[in-house]
């Protein structure tokens, strides 16, 4: 734990076990959205499915890069993960993005890809909310997820023809271009 | 038909809500575009409180795990517009909100709590 890092955000007035249970509630989304995103992606086949299988491997590369860099934050204001992940599982900050009852019901998939992306980025608007002006680090890293859960959002509905996302593509999957400067145990 | 006085309108601005506990009842009320709603406070999702509940637009948003009720309804939008038919345990996640009569007289909010 960082004692003053901790001690600045309390003094600007932020209960600090507030945004730590929320900061472990959206670190067990995105671990259990990389769990679920996984099979996702799996069973995206066919003519439909194909063309969604890169999309979703960018999503799903990125929620795992949000779990790691929340996890440090969650450290440094003297939190922890759940010792057992059954519970993390049970504290995760959204429902879980369960594979449809059909498969290769496309739309369908799409539908829980686009909704866990909703979800996603309400958390993190929450918690810019909460720590704007007072906690500036927890900020920066929320908003970093934020824009990255905006443009998840974007092309899942974009693929709904809901309207176009005005994105291209990831140059390789899971770049996270606004998240990656907080996984400094990462990248060199 | 018992109403019972909750609360000052202005302590429930537009777009917010508040949650009470009165006795062993719990209430949420949401105030939607000027439009006043009670619904149950407590989410039968993991019977959670919904103290600290977002209103985005016409959806109660439970601070937990997100799940979101209609406040018109008390059902559930989210997840059961995901949540797959052949997992019926998750059916029981998404009961809806009991929902309860509100009237404001006189800058007065009132709910029938039956
Ligand atoms: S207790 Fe409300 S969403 Fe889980
Ligand atoms: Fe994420
Ligand atoms: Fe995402």
């Amino acid at each position: 734990m960082g004692k003053v890092a901790r001690q600045v955000v309390e003094q600007a007035g932020i209960e600090v076990n507030v945004l730590l249970d929320k900061l472990v509630r959206a670190a067990g989304a995105e671990f259990t959205t990389f769990y679920y995103y996984t099979i996702l992606r799996v069973n995206a086949i066919g003519f439909d499915g194909e063309g969604l299988k890169e999309i979703i491997e960018d999503a799903r590369i990125e929620d795992r890069n949000h779990f790691e860099a929340l996890t440090p934050r969650i450290y440094e204001l003297g939190g922890a993960l759940p010792r057992d992940i059954r519970g993390f599982a049970d504290v995760a900050g959204c429902p879980d993005a369960y594979l449809p009852s059909n498969p290769r019901d496309m739309k369908a998939m799409l539908n829980v890809l686009v909704e866990a992306e909703r979800c996603a980025v309400r958390t993190y608007t929450e918690i810019c909310n909460m720590t704007f002006g007072k906690d500036h680090r927890t900020y920066d890293l929320a908003l970093a997820i934020l824009h990255e859960e905006v443009e998840h959002e974007a092309w899942f509905s974009e693929y709904l023809t809901e309207g176009p996302s005005g994105h291209f593509r990831r140059g390789t999957p899971g770049t996270s271009p606004y998240v990656r400067r907080f996984m400094s145990a990462d990248i060199g | 038909m018992a109403l019972q006085k909750l609360a000052r309108v202005e302590e429930i601005p537009p777009g917010r809500t508040k949650f009470f506990r009165l006795g062993s009842k719990t209430v949420v009320l949401a105030n939607r575009a000027g439009q006043m709603y009670a619904l149950q406070g407590i989410c039968p999702h993991r019977n959670n409180p919904l103290e600290g509940a977002i209103l985005w637009d016409h959806l109660l948003d439970c601070p937990w795990h997100h799940f979101q009720y209609d406040v018109r309804t008390g059902e559930n939008h989210f997840p059961r517009n995901v949540y797959p038919a052949d997992l019926p345990r998750l059916q029981e996640q998404v009961r809806p909100l009991k929902t309860y009569r509100v009237e404001v007289k006189e800058g007065d909010v009132w709910v029938d709590l039956e």
